[in-house]
């Protein structure tokens, strides 16, 4: 064989490239880390970690100008401010095209450990349920795994990230290894005792998110200081910087080099094995071909899909592992919609500290069996977050002086319950990536296309979880209720940030680009591992199951290798 | 956007707020960042206003949020916050309107708004609430906008006064008060005493329109 720089090249440091490098580096094999973002060191660089309001240019109102002109996307999520700017893509300096009438977010970050600095860090299993999904109903292709198949992966996943939250026994969202939940709001106990008697048929549970509530692995149980997207310096949630990378690391078998851009893969004479990834250094515009025996994408859904259709050659002219033509089709994401109800209830309640969690109700829709008055297939599960309102809603009032100065002190006496439904959303092809024509970014690298709209399945479930809201939020006391009706004003294809499944797995070559180990078809030595190789999308948050696949792609990639060697 | 959104927008956050109370000490390292900062109203420096303009915004900054028990505006700095975010901050056309309504208060007090004595001061601005009392400003939870460009002068001010004292240091910390971290509890008394905790994060910062 010939010889190579490395035994194993991970291109992204994010969620999943974190863990290629983890489970590789601990089997034994040399491993070079390709990220195209700046370094971030863990604790040292968590630039706005506990900064308070007054330490914030302009107290921390978002500076118009610079955000539309440098980040006219990333702007639009949640965790964008100035304490996560660091992290964040620059969208002027690193173009894609969106389509006006088929707009599509793509949130992304900039930086190693990638958007595990940024996510929410909810995590729930896939059910049986969703493995067979696509297969019950004849969506896309059937998943070439099953439930049982990953299990024994998730666990692995869990014990070392720390999963804090219930078990509840359900079958359509499977209890993961857990340490204790997170206390609940006063509201929530009120909220939760009610459902139990008015709606029993519907579950409810304390968020389930990788945040430690005890001390594990040499990570701080979490101090409850609110906003984890600033990055957290005693490593309480997981990120790369605070698990997997230190892991690798002290295997002594990683290199890790910031600030290179992936352009392409390169493969040998039969188009069989990748033999060398072709970079560009982000800051001196520097070519350099790496070489290994293995190579895992990890680069996130997009990037890895736009890798690999600019690796098009003689042998795979539609893209490196594309004879099925796969490759860019069938983008996915949830659509999220927010359903508010208002309560009187414990407006002498307060709380301690600030818990960056909320409650869960698992999907109870089509679960099992398709429910009679459902007009859509699958389902959603809403993440739902207590708010005490306060002079931030109030101080658009009359009045001067002592007076008007007293009420701002003190907090509504009222609650806001706010059920946030994440909706499963159907893989199609018409959704879809493709390599612009001419278009290039600073590195000559042709910018990716994006085109994405809902269906009328995702309307529909949208809608219904409108319905739904109501019945749960009346039987959980609200005084006052606003639900979304209308599917008018909906969010956009990325924005719940869960994109996936563009190099999709499958059991037929002529269907699908990676088999159930999320090895490529055609291109023996490689494997993609981030968010692309979705064949469906389920209703839950993503990355855990990239975790799980992840991890369970490097141990048989090893094998591979080891058997190889052996023969 | 409307009551609707805005009401979903703010229930994206779970309300708080985080402060580095003594025993957290920082490290060497992370003493350079935005936690070991002084206060942007510290750092900023903004010589914009005219002494006349200025003086008029520390006097209706005092009428709208006066010292009581409290620190008010005035030991918040609040004055300086203006300065800062109506030279720096605001779009030009916001800017223009502002100062014309800066410009419109001391042509009506004669000329020198802080010459006059406090309940004229007050009349003045009630004034121009009654005026203003139609603007979509003072609809019910239209607040968590980024910003409202259609604000009439009185309604700009009084934002950016609230704002200016709810976010500083005074405000945050002897008006409102930090919610200590170290544990979760969500279920202890709120006291007829109690006042809200400070933020961490602006609930407009996060609601903005997506698409
Ligand atoms: C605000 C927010 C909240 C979220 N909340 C949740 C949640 O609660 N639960 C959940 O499951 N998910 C959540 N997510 C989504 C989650 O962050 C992603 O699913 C996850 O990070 C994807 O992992 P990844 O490894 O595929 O990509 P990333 O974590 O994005 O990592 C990709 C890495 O690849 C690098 N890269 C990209 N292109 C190239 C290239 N060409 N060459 C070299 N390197 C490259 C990037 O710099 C990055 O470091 C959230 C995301 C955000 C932003």
């Amino acid at each position: 064989m010939e010889a190579t720089d490395f035994d194993a090249i991970v291109v992204g440091s994010g969620i999943s490239g974190g863990w290629a490098a983890k489970e590789l580096t601990e089997r034994g094999l040399k491993v070079l880390v390709l990220d195209r973002g700046r370094n971030i060191r863990h604790a040292v660089d968590y630039y706005g970690e506990h900064a308070q309001s007054y330490q914030e240019p302009y107290y921390g109102l978002p500076n118009r100008e610079r955000d539309s002109r440098e980040y006219f996307i990333q702007q639009n999520s949640y965790a964008f401010g100035e304490t996560t700017l660091q992290y964040w893509n620059n969208d002027r300096l690193n173009p894609y095209v969106r389509t006006p009438d088929k707009p599509f977010n793509w949130m992304r970050a900039d930086v190693v450990g990638g958007r595990s600095l940024l996510w929410g860090r909810q995590v729930y299993r896939w059910s049986e349920q969703d493995f067979t999904a696509n297969r019950d109903d004849g969506s896309a292709v059937d998943w070439p795994v099953r439930y049982a198949d990953i299990a024994p992966w998730y666990s692995h996943v869990e014990k070392f990230i720390g999963v804090s939250g219930q078990a509840e026994g359900l079958p359509q969202l499977p209890d993961s290894e857990f340490l204790p939940p997170m206390d609940y709001y006063a509201l929530e106990k009120t909220a939760i005792a009610r459902m139990k008697k008015k709606v029993p048929e519907i579950p409810i549970t304390m968020g389930r998110v990788a945040i430690l509530t005890q001390d594990h692995n040499g990570r701080a149980a979490c101090h409850y200081c609110g906003p984890c997207q600033r990055g957290c310096s005693t490593g309480s949630y997981f990120s790369s910087q605070s698990s997997t990378l230190p892991a690798a690391e002290a295997t002594g078998n990683m290199t890790l080099l910031p600030n290179r851009v992936v352009e392409r893969l390169e493969h040998d004479e039969c188009g069989r094995r990748v033999t060398g990834v072709l970079t560009v250094d982000t800051e001196t515009g520097e070519r350099q071909r790496f070489s290994a025996r293995l190579v895992f994408l990890c680069a996130s859904t997009l990037a890895s899909t736009q890798i690999l259709l600019n690796s098009a050659s003689e042998q795979h002219p539609q893209g490196l592992a594309n004879g099925s033509g796969v490759v860019g089709k069938y983008l996915m994401d949830h659509l999220a919609l927010s359903h508010t109800g208002f309560f009187v209830d414990d407006a002498d309640r307060y709380y301690l500290g600030d818990r960056p969690n909320g409650l869960y109700i698992p999907r109870f829709r089509n679960v099992g069996e398709q429910d009679q008055d459902a007009n859509f297939l699958r389902g959603y599960g809403y993440q739902c977050l207590p708010l005490r309102p306060d002079w931030e809603t109030t101080f658009n009032q009359r009045g001067f002086g002592a007076d008007y100065k007293a009420q701002l002190a003190k907090p509504m006496p009222i609650w806001i319950w706010a059920l946030r439904a994440f909706v499963e959303c159907l893989p199609r092809a018409s959704n879809r990536l493709y390599l612009h024509a001419n278009k290039t970014d600073r590195f000559g690298i042709p910018q990716l296309v994006t085109e994405f709209t809902w269906s009328d399945n995702e309307r529909n479930a949208a809608l219904d979880s409108g319905v739904q809201a109501g019945r749960i939020l009346r039987a959980a006391g609200a005084v006052s209720i606003d639900v979304t009706d209308s599917t008018e004003n909906l969010d956009v294809g990325g924005d719940a940030i869960h994109e996936m499944g563009t190099v999709r797995m499958g059991r037929d070559p002529a269907t699908s680009a990676l088999n159930g180990f999320n090895q490529a078809h055609e291109v023996d030595n490689l494997f993609v591992t981030d968010g692309s190789f979705m064949t469906s999308a389920s209703c839950v948050n993503p990355s855990l199951t990239y975790m799980a696949f992840t991890a369970r792609a490097c141990d048989y990639a090893v094998k591979q290798l080891q058997t190889a060697n052996s023969a | 956007m409307n009551r609707r959104e805005l009401l979903q927008c703010a229930a994206l956050l779970v309300s708080g707020t985080a402060v580095t109370p003594g025993s957290w000490a920082l490290s060497q390292a992370q003493s350079k960042y935005l936690s070991a900062r002084a206060p942007y109203i510290e750092t900023a420096t903004a010589d914009f206003f005219t002494d006349a303009q200025r003086a008029a915004v520390a006097a209706a900054a005092d009428i709208t949020i006066p010292i009581t028990g409290t620190p008010g505006a005035l030991d918040a700095g609040v004055p300086r916050f203006i300065e800062l975010m109506v030279s720096d901050w605001l779009t030009d056309e916001e800017r223009a309107n502002f100062m014309g309504g800066l410009e419109d208060l001391q042509a009506r007090a004669g000329g020198d708004f802080s010459a006059l004595p406090a309940p004229k001061q007050l009349a003045l601005l009630e004034a121009l609430e009654d005026e203003a009392a139609d603007a979509p400003w003072y609809q019910f939870a239209n607040t968590l906008r980024t910003w409202d460009p259609e604000a009439p002068f009185i309604c700009a001010f009084k934002e950016l006064t609230v704002l200016g004292f709810m976010l500083s240091r005074e405000g945050s910390r002897e008006f409102l008060r930090p919610n200590p971290m170290g544990t979760f509890d969500g279920d202890i008394p709120l006291l007829a005493t109690d006042s809200a905790y400070s933020k961490h994060t602006l609930l407009r910062a996060i609601a903005r329109e997506s698409s």
